[in-house]
């Protein structure tokens, strides 16, 4: 009775097992036999990359649909990238939602098919800020640049690849100036093979027959800077861009059905046990959070230094001394005293002053302190308020990026300035500018550092009280610097000079002479601002529109910030 | 519309949706590609992004699932916790509430990210012009249409099936236009036709049939949710001049008239010319005292005999027409639409507050002619394939409508221009001519 009871256990098992049916997963599997990448160095410090890839797909996998490749940084365009399939052009790239900085590659209806091979060709021009000043030790300055290929994930890509990396330096570069960084992680040789082409490009060429597509291989070389304009190499320090996700091939994980086979009692239990849990989690989606966007204008172009200050949330004492520094450019102002700080406004005042300009004005006008910090306070948050309005409809990212252009650009000009006293003309000149940047005190010591004797600018003897006004002459006798601001004309103006390291200490002095004695102190400073400007928000409430079913006119004027309305060109939109 | 039970995740489709209050009415479109992402288009006007999460909890809240049901539908699909996912669904219905029913301003209010304009990349444009005759009534000397009038037409039966192949691609917005779309007999058929398919329809029309309340009323009753009248001028004479028709200003007026009378949503449109631009700020005058909600201003489009017509307004001569416009839409609460794209370094519509405008041929929308040629908007006349005969990825990815779609041949100036995300280059009709 007991065998027979077994028996018929085993019979069912046998009938189920029977009934079940080999079911092969349904996931992404590939093998990557061969993979090229070329990196073009461009003289404007960009790079253009090219990479060429064969991707043989494993029986029974999910086609691939997608191909994502990630990219340095997020200094690229999508129009300016290229792709094929097996030479058909790919139509659809977009920014990756798997894996960023990076870009999807759509397939369509070139998917390469499970078993099937396919050759994804793609050409990625001007990706920018990529070349940064090398740290070896050379005779000159030398700009470096270090990349990874694209890798995907183990868990998708199996096998060896015919592995192809080549950087190709800019024209000119000298075969002894050139050098190439030992590859990380690389299975072949670290030394490339080193040609120069017909365009007197030297290029590093690392081949192995033993790499693959899923580990992550470093590369690099450098050369002398001079090879590349001015502004070329990125100056600050890098840092890796935020990223999500794995370089990877874009995946709708579904009904993954592990290949079910008896293998006895337990073991057909335990395969249905991993088939509900670990399984059932395998095939779920990858889940980003859920993000709804609009199209809206673009760049905000046509800020003040102050106000792009205030977007890009630099420190509030930082904001006051621009301001500051500007009112005593254009002549608004003059300080009495440093500490305590001490502001006597012009009489006339210049007519073309900023709101904020007048309410900094008005507070120094309260001679008590904590009077003077809330009328700050309130200036601040009217300031931030400005900007909030000015920004509707505009892409915060974007105006970020297009005044962190504008401060390297005007960094750059500063730099490349042959002398010290043509340099302290220019850095007046863009100093609004230069101000936005955050390592502004390092930068400016940097500049000027070294016993360089350096022009102040010529309004400075109007924040520093024991400066030396600058002298006006109408005497034939050459000055010292030609200013343009003092100068009115025939006459010249020979600025006042100082240690380049005095002037710049001076500035970072300002700044925090600013928080400790006019602020109170940075943090309460800000608090009393931000509660205004970011209150915690209200309840949500639900309320249905009451407007009439004929339609009508929108009342935000955000509402013309969509750009994808497509009410272009006389279509009758709604 | 997919028959989709509501528990399900949606598939690749467009879904439709009627939000309706006692004073509201909201039409909603919810297209998912096959990545899973998605495109949310509220009354054929406003189009918002939503990756594959956002558009996968857009499309159970619009199907009003209960979020604790939602919650586990979405769990089952998404690797994430519980918790996590209900408090991202519950953030996502708040967010659609505002959208829909509060109008409320999606960057004032709700802080969502903007993208640069233009740079969406949709598998298919968001609204389809239907050319259905190049017939007209009107005789405009500066018209862009470099057809002759006569040209072949398709039947009825031919449009159903281009508006049920323009609804399986996705497309939920329909223009009926020409020519002068009245003038087809079996205009209230199509746009039956299309309501029901749970597309938007609107026309682009003179007017002058309009005047007939009954005909306007068969158009309201087939579901017509649109109109845009072109009106040139407050003054006959120089409205009936740019027409090329004696009367057609009382035709049109009285059109208008019956128009505004109904619950459609309704506009004008203003072509700018030499002959009505001393005129304009008076004729937007007029349309606020006849209580128009929304009024067009668009620049002479070069093409068809807008090409050689000599009318037309440098870009440099618009600002202060458009900034007087400004002030007189402001004055009587209207809402002001700038149609022309234009070279931003001539005339840049940001600065006046007329919102980005750039050339959205073969991206946001694009046309079908009377025979079924398929061309990127309603003024460029280079088919890029036949919609009876060719299929959508040909004619999409049409070497023309890539070249249009990424900027390509755009004049050397633009190429290094900060502003070229955002301008586009300007018309490339306009650029042609110029």
């Amino acid at each position: 009775m007991r065998f027979l009871r077994y028996a018929c256990v085993f019979l069912i098992l046998i009938m189920l097992a029977g009934n079940v049916s080999p079911v092969f997963a349904q996931d992404y599997r590939f093998q990557v036999p061969e993979q090229a990448v070329v990196v073009y160095v461009n003289t404007d410090g960009s790079i253009n990359i090219d990479y060429t890839m064969t991707f043989t797909n494993d029986s029974g996998a999910h086609a691939i649909d997608i191909v994502d490749i990630g990219l340095p940084n997020y200094e690229y365009e999508l129009r300016n990238i290229t792709a094929e399939i097996d030479g058909v052009s790919i139509t659809r790239i977009t920014n990756s939602d798997v894996v960023s900085p990076g870009i999807s590659l759509y397939l369509n209806d070139n998917e390469i098919p499970a078993g099937g091979t396919g050759t994804v060709h793609a050409y990625i021009q001007n990706v920018k800020d990529v070349i940064y000043p090398a740290t070896q030790t050379e005779s000159e300055d030398y700009a470096s640049l270090l990349f990874s290929p694209n890798w995907y994930d183990s868990a998708y890509c199996h096998g060896n690849t015919d592995y192809q990396v080549t950087i190709l330096l800019p024209a000119d570069v000298q075969d002894g100036e050139a050098r190439y960084y030992v590859p990380e992680n690389w299975p072949s040789s670290d030394a490339p093979e080193s040609r120069i082409t017909d365009e007197n490009r030297i290029y590093y060429t690392w081949v192995s027959d033993q790499a693959d597509s899923y580990t992550q291989y470093y590369f690099g070389a450098s050369f002398p800077s001079r090879y590349l304009a001015e502004g070329a190499v990125v100056q600050e320090a890098y840092v890796p861009p935020s990223s999500t996700g794995n370089n990877g091939v874009n995946f709708n994980l579904d009904n993954l059905c592990p290949f079910i086979f008896c293998i006895g009692f337990l073991g057909f239990f335990g395969l249905i046990i991993y088939s509900a849990t670990i399984g059932a989690k395998k095939r779920k989606m990858k889940y980003l959070p859920p993000k709804i966007s609009l199209e809206g204008h673009g760049v905000k172009r046509g800020l003040t230094s102050v106000e792009a200050a205030v977007l890009m949330e630099q420190p509030m004492d930082k904001v006051f001394t621009m301001i500051l520094f500007g009112l005593l450019k254009k002549n608004a102002a003059e300080v009495l005293n440093q500490d305590p700080l001490d502001i006597k406004k012009s009489d006339p005042l210049p007519a073309d002053l900023y709101g904020y300009e007048t309410d900094f004005l008005a507070a120094f006008s309260e001679k008590a302190s904590a009077p003077r910090r809330k009328l700050l306070q309130t200036m601040m948050v009217n300031l931030i308020k400005s900007v909030g309005e000015k920004m509707k409809g505009f892409s915060r990212k974007e105006t970020i990026v297009f005044y962190e252009d504008i401060m390297k650009r005007a960094w750059t000009q500063v730099e490349a300035a042959a002398t010290p006293e043509v340099k302290a003309q220019v850095y007046e000149e863009v100093m609004d500018w230069t101000m936005l940047d955050k390592k502004y005190e390092d930068r400016t010591q940097n500049v000027f550092s070294g016993p360089i004797i350096v022009p102040a600018p010529s309004w400075w003897w109007r924040y520093d009280p024991t400066f030396a006004r600058p002298v006006v002459s109408t005497s034939s006798v050459r000055p010292t610097i030609s200013a343009p601001s003092g100068s009115s004309g025939g006459h010249t103006v020979s600025m006042p000079t100082l240690p380049g390291s005095a002037f710049a200490a001076s500035v970072v002095g300002s700044v925090s002479n600013f928080s400790s004695k006019v602020m109170g102190g940075l943090s309460g400073f800000t608090g009393g601002v931000t509660k205004v400007t970011n209150p915690p928000p209200p309840p949500s409430t639900y309320r249905s529109s009451g407007g009439g079913g004929g339609g009508g006119g929108h009342s935000c004027a955000c509402a013309c910030a969509c750009a994808g309305c497509a009410c272009a060109c006389a279509g009758g939109g709604r | 519309m997919k028959s989709t039970p509501a528990v399900e995740l949606p598939t690749a489709g467009v879904y439709h949706f009627l939000r309706q209050t006692e004073h509201e009415k909201s039409r909603l479109h919810l297209r998912i590609d096959q990545d899973g992402s998605g495109l949310l288009i509220i009354n054929a006007s406003r189009v918002f992004q939503l990756n594959p999460t956002a558009a996968a909890m857009t499309y159970l809240a619009l199907n009003e699932l209960p979020q604790d049901q939602a919650s586990r539908q979405l769990h089952k699909q998404f690797n994430a916790p519980k918790a996590e996912i209900a408090k991202d669904y519950a953030s996502i219905q708040e967010q659609l509430n505002s959208l829909v029913f509060d109008q409320s301003c999606p960057i004032c209010d709700l802080d969502l990210e903007t993208t640069m304009p233009f740079s969406s990349r949709p598998s298919a444009p968001y609204r389809m012009d239907l050319a259905l005759t190049y017939r007209c009534n009107n005789a405009c000397a500066h018209c862009y249409n470099a057809r002759p009038r006569s040209h072949p037409e398709l039947s009825t039966e031919d449009w159903f099936t281009i508006l049920d192949k323009l609804w399986e691609i996705g497309i939920p917005h329909i223009v009926f236009t020409g020519g002068e779309p009245t003038l087809r007999d079996d205009l209230p058929d199509l746009i039956r036709h299309a309501e029901r398919n749970g597309q938007i329809t609107g026309i682009n029309t003179n007017g002058r049939k309009l005047k007939d309340k009954d005909y306007l009323q068969q158009l309201i009753d087939a579901g017509l949710d649109h109109v845009q009248i072109t009106f040139e001028s407050h003054l006959p004479e120089i409205h009936d001049l740019m027409v090329c028709q004696q009367g057609a200003w009382q035709e049109t007026l009285a059109g208008l008239k019956n128009v505004l009378d109904s619950r459609l949503y309704v506009m004008t449109n203003t072509t700018m010319l030499t002959h009505n631009k001393a005129a304009i700020p008076e004729t937007l005058e007029f349309l606020g005292d006849l209580g128009l909600k929304t009024v067009g201003l668009n620049a002479l489009i070069y093409s068809g005999r807008g090409a050689n017509v000599g009318t037309g307004l440098s870009e440099k001569e618009l600002e202060p027409i458009l900034v007087s416009a400004k002030e007189i839409t402001s004055k009587h609460k209207q809402r002001l639409i700038w149609y022309t794209p234009t070279q931003y370094c001539n005339f840049d519509p940001v600065k006046l507050g007329l919102g980005v405008k750039g050339c959205t041929a073969a991206l946001y929308n694009m046309c079908i002619e009377p025979d079924g040629a398929v061309i990127p908007c309603q003024s460029y006349y280079k088919p890029v394939g036949n919609f009876l005969k060719s299929s959508w990825e040909e004619i999409w990815n049409h070497d023309l409508c890539i070249s249009l779609r990424e900027r390509h041949d755009l004049p050397q100036k633009c190429n290094d221009c900060s502003l070229l995300s955002e301008c586009g280059g300007g018309c490339p009709l306009a650029a042609k001519v110029m």
